[in-house]
C-alpha cells in the first residue's frame, strides 16, 4: 500500500517538535514559495486575458453601441440592441428557434445513437475495434469536408440519396430545399459526424463498470433491461453528462457545417444563432452582432445548466 | 531575493486582469481614417517596385491573373504581385476588415452595391479620377465606381445576369430565342418542355446565384429604376401590386424549372445545362467559362425573360458592372498597386483577361476573340437595366426580398411570400 507524499509530509511535520509560535509558522509555510513559480502561470494568464477575457469584455462594450465595425464614430445605445433582438428582429428569433430545435434533435439522437453503438461495441474483439474505428472516422474529417459530402448526398438531381431512392421508384424530394425538413437533414449530418466521438466516451464509461455487478445481477435473475436500468445507466451518468454537454455546445456552434452545407448566408430555415451573428457582422452591424453574441453565450450557459439539473447528471453541491 | 506571498501573487494577477479589462474598455472604432471634407487622396506616386497584394474573389481567374502578373513583372523590374483570393461570400463578409489594415489588398476588387458603399464609408479607396487607367474605360460604365466627384473604383467586368441558352436545344424544339412578352416566354418554355428537356435549370438552393434571375424579373415590373433602394427605404413595398405580379410570374415558372429546384446548388444546375438536360441556366454570363469547363460544346446565347404583357418594356435585358478595382488608402505600396491597376486597364491586357475568362470588360477598344464573347457582344449595345439586386445595401433585406421568389417556387402563395419579406424590411427601416 502506497502512502501519498502529502500524507507523509504532514505526518513528518506532526512528528517534529512544536515551534515557539505554531500559528505563525503554519501560516507562513504553505504560502511562501519560490517567487519564480509565480512566473509559470503568466503565459497562460496572458493568453487567456488577451484572447478570451479582453474580447469578451469588449463584446459587452460593443453590445451597447451602434458601431458598424469600421468607422471611428459610434453612439452608445444602451440596451436597444438586446431589445431589438427579442422584439423587432424576426430573423434573430427564427435563428434562435431553429437553434434550440436543432440542439434538442441532435442531443437526443446523438446521445441515444452513440450509447447504442457503445453498448454494441464495448467488447474489445477485433470486429468491435474495426467497427469503432469506422464509426469514429467521420470525427477526423473537417466540418467543411463533411458539409460538402452531405451536400452532394442531398442534391436532388445527382445526389446519392435520390439516386438510390429512384431505383425503387421513390423521389426523396428537395431535402435541403424543403424548408419544413431542411433542419432535420442537417441534424442527420451532425449526428453522423459526431456520434463516433461520443461513442468512444461511452465505451470508456462502460468499460469502467465492474463486471461483478452484472454477474451478481444475473444471479439475482435480472433481465438485460433491468441490468441496463439499474447498473449501466447510473454508472454511465458521468459519461452521459459529458456527452450531453459537449453535444449541446457543439450543436449551438455548428457554424461551419451549416455554412458549408447551406451556403453563405444560409436561408432562414437553416439559419442558427452563430450564422445569424456572422450575417449581422457581415452586414456591418458590429454592435448588434456583439449583443447577439452575448445572448448566444448566455443561451449556451443556460441550456447546459438546465440540462444538467433536469437530467440530474450533476449531484447538488458539485 | 525577497519572497512574495500568495496574496501578493493574486494581487499581481488581479492587476493583470484589471489591466486587460481596462484595455478591453478602449472604445470601438479603429484606425480607419474616414474620408475628410476634401475627399480621398490620389494614390501616392513613386517607384513601381516591391510587393503588391491583389485581393479579390475570382478563384477561377487565378491562372489568367498569374499570366498577367508575369507580364507586369516583366515590365517593371523588382515588382511582385501576389493574389489574395477568398470565396465570393467570404470576400463579401470579411474583405473590409482584412483590407483596412493595409497589409492585405494593396490593390483590390469589390462588388457593386453594399460592399462598395461600405468601403467608401470606411475610407479605403483612393481617388483614381486623374489616373491613367480611368481614361481607358467606357464613360457610361464608370458610374458604379463613383462617389460624388471621386472615381474611387473602376468596374472591370461587364456581366449579364440573364439566363444562358443552349441554342442547339432551342433549334431542335423550335423555340423562340427572343420572346417579346411574358406569354411568349412561357410559350417558349412550353415548347422546350414538350421537346423533352428541362426548360430552366435554376439553382434555387444557392442564395447568391439563385437571386440573379430577380434582376430580369424586376427590371420591367418595377415602377422606377431604383426600385430595390426604394424598397429598402420603405418607399416601395413587397406587398405592392407590381411586386405581387412579379411573384405570380415566378409562380408561372414553377412547371418549367427542374424538379426540386429549391434544393439545387449551383454546380448541379450548371451540370444540367452543360450536359444538355436543361435548355437554359438561370444565372448569368459570368458562368460561361464554368459551363465550357464542364463540357458544354453547344452555341450559347442569352435570353431575357421579358415580363411585359405588350412587349413594350423599358429594358431588353440586364447587366452588371462589377469587380470594381481600387487602390487601398492604407497601402504602403500605393505606387505599385496603382501601376498594377493601370496595367490591367490597358486594352491589350483587359482583352487578354476578357478572352481567357469569357467575360466582357468595361475597358474601351478591347477586341473580343473568344467565340462566346463575340456571340454575346450585341448585348453590349442593347438597352439593358443595371442589375437591381445590388441596390440593396442591407444584405438581410436583399436576402429576404429574394427569398420571397424562392418561397413562391417552393409552393408558398405570392401574397404570403411578399408579406414575409416585407416584415423583414419593416423591421430594418
Amino acid at each position: 500500500m502506497s502512502i501519498h507524499p502529502g500524507t507523509a509530509a504532514k505526518r513528518k511535520a506532526t512528528d517534529s517538535p512544536a515551534p515557539a509560535n505554531p500559528a505563525k509558522v503554519r501560516r507562513r509555510s504553505p504560502t511562501r514559495v519560490n517567487p519564480a513559480l509565480y512566473l509559470f502561470p503568466l503565459p497562460a494568464v496572458a493568453v487567456v486575458a488577451f484572447f478570451l477575457v479582453m474580447p469578451t469584455l469588449q463584446a459587452f462594450q460593443y453590445a451597447i453601441t451602434d458601431w458598424n465595425g469600421f468607422s471611428a464614430a459610434f453612439n452608445y445605445v444602451g440596451l436597444d440592441n438586446f431589445i431589438r433582438a427579442f422584439t423587432k428582429d424576426s430573423l434573430f428569433t427564427n435563428a434562435l428557434t431553429n437553434n434550440l430545435k436543432f440542439v434538442l434533435l441532435v442531443v437526443i439522437a446523438q446521445t441515444v445513437f452513440s450509447l447504442v453503438l457503445a453498448l454494441l461495441l464495448t467488447k474489445n474483439s477485433r470486429g468491435s475495434i474495426l467497427l469503432r474505428a469506422l464509426f469514429f472516422f467521420p470525427t477526423i474529417l473537417s466540418s467543411v469536408s463533411v458539409a460538402f459530402i452531405w451536400k452532394f448526398i442531398y442534391d436532388p438531381n445527382f445526389g446519392l440519396a435520390n439516386s438510390v431512392l429512384r431505383t425503387v421508384g421513390v423521389d426523396g424530394g428537395a431535402y435541403l430545399g424543403n424548408d419544413a425538413q431542411a433542419l432535420y437533414w442537417v441534424a442527420v449530418t451532425q449526428v453522423w459526424f459526431h456520434s463516433g466521438q461520443m461513442m468512444v466516451v461511452y465505451i470508456a464509461g462502460l468499460q469502467a463498470i465492474p463486471k461483478e455487478l452484472y454477474e451478481a445481477a444475473e444471479m439475482d435473475g435480472a433481465n438485460k433491461w433491468q441490468q441496463f436500468k439499474s447498473i449501466t445507466w447510473p454508472f454511465v451518468a458521468p459519461a452521459t453528462s459529458i456527452v450531453v454537454a459537449y453535444t449541446t455546445v457543439q450543436s449551438f456552434k455548428a457554424f461551419d457545417l451549416i455554412l458549408g452545407i447551406a451556403g453563405n448566408p444560409p436561408k432562414s430555415s437553416l439559419d442558427i444563432l452563430s450564422t445569424r451573428i456572422y450575417s449581422t457582422f457581415a452586414n456591418s452591424e458590429f454592435g448588434y452582432a456583439a449583443a447577439q453574441s452575448i445572448i448566444f453565450m448566455a443561451m449556451i450557459a443556460l441550456v447546459t445548466w438546465l440540462q444538467r439539473r433536469l437530467l440530474r447528471l450533476t449531484p447538488k453541491g458539485d | 531575493m525577497s519572497q512574495i506571498s500568495r496574496r501578493q501573487a493574486m494581487a499581481l494577477l488581479g492587476a493583470l486582469g484589471l489591466g486587460a479589462s481596462a484595455a478591453a474598455c478602449a472604445g470601438p472604432g479603429g484606425s480607419t481614417k474616414p474620408a475628410g471634407a476634401s475627399g480621398p487622396a490620389a494614390p501616392s506616386a513613386g517607384a513601381v517596385t516591391g510587393k503588391v497584394s491583389f485581393a479579390h474573389w475570382r478563384g477561377e481567374d487565378k491562372a489568367v491573373f498569374d499570366e498577367l502578373i508575369k507580364r507586369f513583372a516583366a515590365k517593371h523590374d523588382g515588382v511582385e504581385v501576389a493574389q489574395d483570393i477568398s470565396t465570393s461570400n467570404d470576400y463579401n463578409a470579411q474583405a473590409l476588415q482584412k483590407l483596412r489594415g493595409g497589409s492585405i489588398g494593396d490593390a483590390f476588387a469589390t462588388f457593386r452595391g453594399a460592399q462598395f458603399k461600405n468601403f467608401t464609408e470606411a475610407g479605403i479607396y483612393t481617388d483614381l479620377k486623374d489616373s491613367q487607367a480611368v481614361k481607358n474605360y467606357q464613360k457610361g460604365l464608370l458610374s458604379a465606381g463613383q462617389n460624388g466627384d471621386s472615381q474611387l473604383g473602376l468596374p472591370y467586368q461587364v456581366v449579364f445576369p440573364m439566363p444562358m441558352a443552349n441554342l442547339d436545344l432551342f433549334d431542335k424544339a423550335g423555340a423562340e430565342i427572343a420572346p417579346k412578352n411574358w406569354d411568349a416566354f412561357l410559350a417558349m418554355c412550353e415548347k422546350l418542355a414538350s421537346a423533352g428537356v428541362i426548360p430552366i435549370s435554376w439553382p434555387g438552393g444557392d442564395v447568391g446565384n439563385g437571386g440573379q434571375l430577380f434582376n430580369c424579373m424586376i427590371a420591367n415590373n418595377a415602377p422606377v429604376d431604383d426600385m430595390c433602394a426604394q424598397i429598402e427605404q420603405g418607399k416601395l413595398k413587397c406587398t405592392d401590386d407590381w411586386f405581387i405580379k412579379m411573384l405570380n410570374q415566378y409562380k408561372d415558372l414553377k412547371p418549367f424549372v427542374q424538379p426540386n429546384a429549391t434544393g439545387t446548388a449551383v454546380e448541379p444546375a450548371q451540370n444540367l445545362f452543360s450536359q444538355g438536360k436543361a435548355a437554359m441556366l438561370a444565372t448569368g454570363s459570368y458562368h460561361l467559362a464554368a459551363v465550357r469547363g464542364l463540357g458544354a460544346k453547344f452555341p450559347i446565347d442569352l435570353v431575357f425573360p421579358n415580363t411585359t404583357s405588350d412587349g413594350k418594356g423599358k429594358y431588353e435585358g440586364a447587366y452588371n458592372a462589377t469587380f470594381i478595382l481600387g487602390v487601398n488608402s492604407a497601402s504602403k505600396n500605393q505606387a505599385a498597386a496603382a501601376a498594377w491597376i493601370d496595367f490591367l486597364s490597358e486594352p491589350e491586357n483587359a482583352g487578354y483577361y476578357a478572352n481567357q475568362t469569357a467575360q466582357h470588360v468595361s475597358v474601351d477598344k478591347v477586341e473580343y476573340t473568344n467565340p462566346d464573347l463575340k456571340r454575346l457582344s450585341p448585348w453590349l449595345q442593347k438597352k439593358t437595366a443595371l442589375a437591381a439586386r445590388f441596390q440593396f445595401n442591407n444584405l438581410d433585406v436583399r436576402n429576404a426580398v429574394e427569398a420571397s421568389a424562392t418561397a413562391v417556387i417552393s409552393g408558398t402563395s405570392p401574397e404570403q411570400a411578399a408579406a414575409a419579406a416585407q416584415k423583414v424590411v419593416d423591421e430594418r427601416l
